[in-house]
C-alpha cells in the first residue's frame, strides 16, 4: 500500500488583501489564511488515490505558529494525519528554504512513496518547491501533471507540456506536481470538520529536523511589496474621420514609446 | 472580523461559504424564476450536514450547536434566502420540538432521518384565525380508541408537500385556551391529511408555503408529541429557536445585499468617477455595514445564550426585530444604489429585496416582537 504525502502552503487569502490607495502598501492585517488553491488539488488527489487504491495519506506543511489553524482544515479534507514544521522563519522563506524544510521533514517521516504538491503556490507561484524537494531527496519529479494513477509501485501520469501531452511511468518514490485541472477539490462535510480534531498531528521545530539556521534562512530578501494599480489616461479621440482618429492614436502611442 | 468563534466554527463557516459560492450562487437567480423546490441543493445540504447542524450526533445530526447552525444559515442566505428558509423551517421549527419533547422511539423514527436530511420536516401552528395567538387554534384532535382524529386546517406552512413529517398543533381541550393545546406528528400520506397548492408569494420563490387540511385525519395514539395539553410551551420554545434562525437569514441576506451594493458602487461610473466616490453613496454603505455587523454580533450572542442553556426569549425577540428590519433597510438601500438596473431582473439585487420582506413577518411580526420585548420590560 502506497504512502502519499500531500504538501501544502498556508497562504493569505488574496480576496482579503487591501491596497492602500496612496502608498500602494498592502494591508494584510485583516486577511485570513487558507490552504493555497493548487495545494488543495494535491490534497484532493491524495484522497482520491486513497479511495481508489487504499493508500495512506498524510499532509505536510511548513509555516509559522499561525499555520496551526491549517491542520484541522487540511485534515477535514481527508488525510489521516498531519505533519507541521513550525518556525517563524517560514514568513521569510523562499522556495529553496521551503524545499529544504519539507525534504528534511519527509526524511524524518521516513516512509513516503508519492509526494504530491500543487504546481505553484497561490501567493508566489514560483513552481520550484516540488522539483527542489525531489532534487534534495534524490528522487524523480513529474511536473505539470493533469492526470495520474497509481499502479502497484509506480505512478503513471499525463504531463501537459505546451501544446502536447506526455505520459510517463515512474517508480516510487516520486514527487508529483499537479495542475489544477486534475480534479475539483470537494467541500468537506461539517462532520469531517469536527472529525479532524480527532486525527493525529505531529509538530516539529527546525531543530527537530536537524537543520541549521543557515539552511532555513533565505538568501534573498523582499525589500517591499506594493500593489499594482494601472493608471489610465482616459484619452478619447473624438475629432475627425476614423482615419484621423487612428492616426492620432498611433501618434500618441508612438510618443509614449509603446509602438 | 473576529466574533470570537472557535477554530471549528470558522472552518464550518468556510464549508457553508464554499458551498454557497460554488453551488448556490451560480444558479440562485435562475432557480428563483422557476419557483421550483431545489431538491439538488437540499440533497447537497444533507451530504454536508446542514440539515441537522445543531441536532446531537446520537440523533443523526452534527452536534455543532445553534451558533454553528446560525452561521450555516447566514452563509447560505448570502446567496439564496429560499434555501436558507428551507433549512430553517426543517431544523429549528421541525426538528427541535422532536428533540426537546419527543420520546426515544419518536426521535429514532422521525428525528434521525430528518437530521441526516433524508426526510424533510415542517411545522404547522398558524391558522386562518391563529398564529402568534396560538390560543385561537381551531384545529381539534380527539382521541377515538387508539387513534387521534384531527380536524381543521393550517396556513402559511413552510416546506409543504416536500416535507414527509409535520409537527401540528391542535386543541385537545377546547375550554382551556393555551393550556388545551397539544402537538402531533403527522406523516405525509396519512388518510384525511391533504396538502394545498403552494401560495404565490412576493419572494422566497423556491421555498414552498401553503395550507394543510385535516379531515377526520386518523393517526396512532403514539403520535402525540410531548404531554397532552402541554403543546403551547413547546411551540413558544420552537418560536424562540426559529427567531434565531430567521435572524441568521436576515444577517446573511443583508450581507449579500451589502456585498453586491459595494461591488456595484465601485464599478458604476457617473460623472467620470465610480459612484462610491460620492459621499451620499459611501455613507449609505457605511450605515448598511454598521447595521449588518451589529445584527451579526447580536445573533451570535443570542445563539450562544441558547447553546449555554440560558433564557433568551427576550433577546431573541430583540434580535429578530432588529435584524429583520435592518435587512429590509439594507436591501432597499442596495437597490437604490444600483439605480435602474437594481429594479430590473437583470441583476440579483431585487430578489434580495423581495425575499427580505418575509423576515419582518414570519416567526412573529415586528409588532409581535415588540409585544414580547415590552411585556418583559414592563413586567
Amino acid at each position: 500500500m502506497a504512502t502519499i504525502i500531500a504538501c501544502y502552503k498556508w497562504v493569505l487569502d488574496e480576496q482579503d488583501i487591501k491596497i492602500n490607495p496612496g502608498s500602494l502598501d498592502l494591508d494584510t492585517s485583516r486577511a485570513k489564511s487558507k490552504i493555497s488553491d493548487y495545494d488543495r488539488n494535491a490534497i484532493e488527489e491524495a484522497v482520491l488515490q486513497e479511495e481508489k487504491t487504499g493508500a495512506e495519506v498524510a499532509s505536510l506543511t511548513f509555516g509559522n505558529s499561525k499555520a496551526k489553524q491549517s491542520l484541522k482544515d487540511a485534515l477535514s479534507r481527508g488525510p489521516a494525519k498531519a505533519y507541521w514544521v513550525n518556525d517563524e522563519l517560514a514568513d521569510k522563506a523562499d522556495a529553496l528554504v521551503t524545499a529544504n524544510v519539507l525534504a528534511a521533514a519527509l526524511k524524518k517521516i521516513g516512509q513516503y512513496d508519492v509526494i504530491l504538491c500543487g504546481e505553484g503556490a497561490s501567493d508566489t507561484y514560483a513552481q520550484q518547491v516540488g522539483p527542489r524537494i525531489a532534487t534534495l531527496l534524490g528522487i524523480p519529479a513529474i511536473t505539470f501533471v493533469s492526470e495520474m494513477k497509481i499502479e502497484s509501485d509506480k505512478v503513471i501520469a499525463t504531463r501537459k507540456i505546451g501544446d502536447c501531452t506526455e505520459e510517463v511511468s515512474v517508480s516510487f518514490p516520486v514527487v508529483v506536481t499537479l495542475l489544477p485541472e486534475i480534479n475539483k477539490p470537494r467541500i468537506p462535510s461539517l462532520k469531517q470538520v469536527l472529525g479532524a480534531a480527532k486525527k493525529p498531528t505531529t509538530e516539529w521545530s527546525i531543530a527537530d529536523l536537524g537543520l541549521t539556521t543557515e539552511e532555513v534562512t533565505a538568501k534573498n530578501k523582499v525589500k517591499s511589496i506594493k500593489g499594482f494599480v494601472m493608471s489610465r489616461k482616459n484619452v478619447i479621440y473624438k475629432e475627425g474621420t476614423p482615419t484621423d482618429k487612428v492616426a492620432s492614436l498611433v501618434a500618441s502611442l508612438t510618443k509614449e514609446g509603446v509602438l | 472580523m473576529s466574533h470570537f468563534l472557535t477554530e471549528e466554527q470558522e472552518l464550518m463557516r468556510g464549508v457553508a461559504r464554499e458551498f454557497a459560492q460554488q453551488e448556490v450562487a451560480p444558479i440562485a437567480k435562475q432557480l428563483d424564476a422557476t419557483h421550483e423546490f431545489p431538491w439538488a441543493w437540499v440533497k447537497r445540504c444533507a451530504e454536508l450536514g446542514f440539515m441537522g447542524v445543531s441536532i446531537p450526533e446520537e440523533y443523526g445530526g452534527v452536534g455543532a450547536g445553534v451558533i454553528t447552525e446560525a452561521i450555516v444559515i447566514e452563509e447560505i442566505a448570502r446567496e439564496s434566502g429560499s434555501l436558507a428558509l428551507i433549512i430553517d423551517a426543517h431544523t429549528s421549527l421541525g426538528c427541535m420540538p422532536l428533540l426537546h419533547v419527543g420520546t426515544e422511539e419518536q426521535k429514532q423514527k422521525y428525528l434521525v432521518p430528518a437530521a441526516k436530511g433524508e426526510k424533510l420536516m415542517s411545522f404547522g401552528l398558524t391558522e386562518p384565525g391563529a398564529g402568534s395567538d396560538a390560543g385561537g387554534t381551531k384545529t381539534t384532535a380527539v382521541l377515538d380508541g387508539d387513534e387521534w382524529v384531527l380536524n381543521g386546517s393550517k396556513c402559511w406552512i413552510t416546506n409543504i408537500g416536500v416535507a414527509e413529517t409535520y409537527i401540528i398543533t391542535a386543541k385537545t381541550d377546547p375550554d382551556k385556551g393555551n393550556r388545551g393545546i397539544s402537538a402531533f406528528i403527522v406523516e405525509n400520506g396519512t388518510p384525511g391529511f391533504n396538502i394545498g397548492k403552494p401560495e404565490e408569494k412576493m419572494g422566497l420563490n423556491n421555498s414552498l408555503t401553503g395550507e394543510l387540511f385535516f379531515n377526520n385525519c386518523r393517526m396512532p395514539k403514539e403520535n402525540l408529541l410531548g404531554q397532552l395539553n402541554k403543546g403551547f410551551p413547546v411551540f413558544l420554545q420552537g418560536l424562540d429557536e426559529g427567531r434565531i434562525a430567521i435572524s441568521a437569514m436576515a444577517v446573511g441576506m443583508a450581507q449579500g445585499a451589502l456585498d453586491r451594493a459595494v461591488a456595484y458602487s465601485k464599478e458604476r461610473v457617473q460623472f467620470g468617477r465610480p459612484i462610491c466616490k460620492n459621499q451620499a453613496i459611501a455613507f449609505y454603505l457605511a450605515e448598511m455595514a454598521t447595521k449588518v455587523e451589529l445584527a451579526r454580533t447580536m445573533l451570535y450572542r443570542v445563539a450562544r445564550m441558547r447553546d449555554e442553556g440560558l433564557p433568551y426569549t427576550y433577546e431573541a425577540a430583540m434580535l429578530k426585530l432588529y435584524s429583520s428590519e435592518i435587512c429590509c433597510e439594507v436591501c432597499d438601500k442596495a437597490v437604490q444604489i444600483h439605480g435602474g438596473i437594481g429594479y430590473s431582473r437583470q441583476l440579483d439585487i431585487e430578489r434580495f429585496m423581495r425575499d427580505a420582506k418575509l423576515l419582518t413577518i414570519g416567526e412573529g411580526t415586528s409588532e409581535v416582537q415588540k409585544i414580547v420585548i415590552s411585556g418583559r420590560l414592563l413586567a
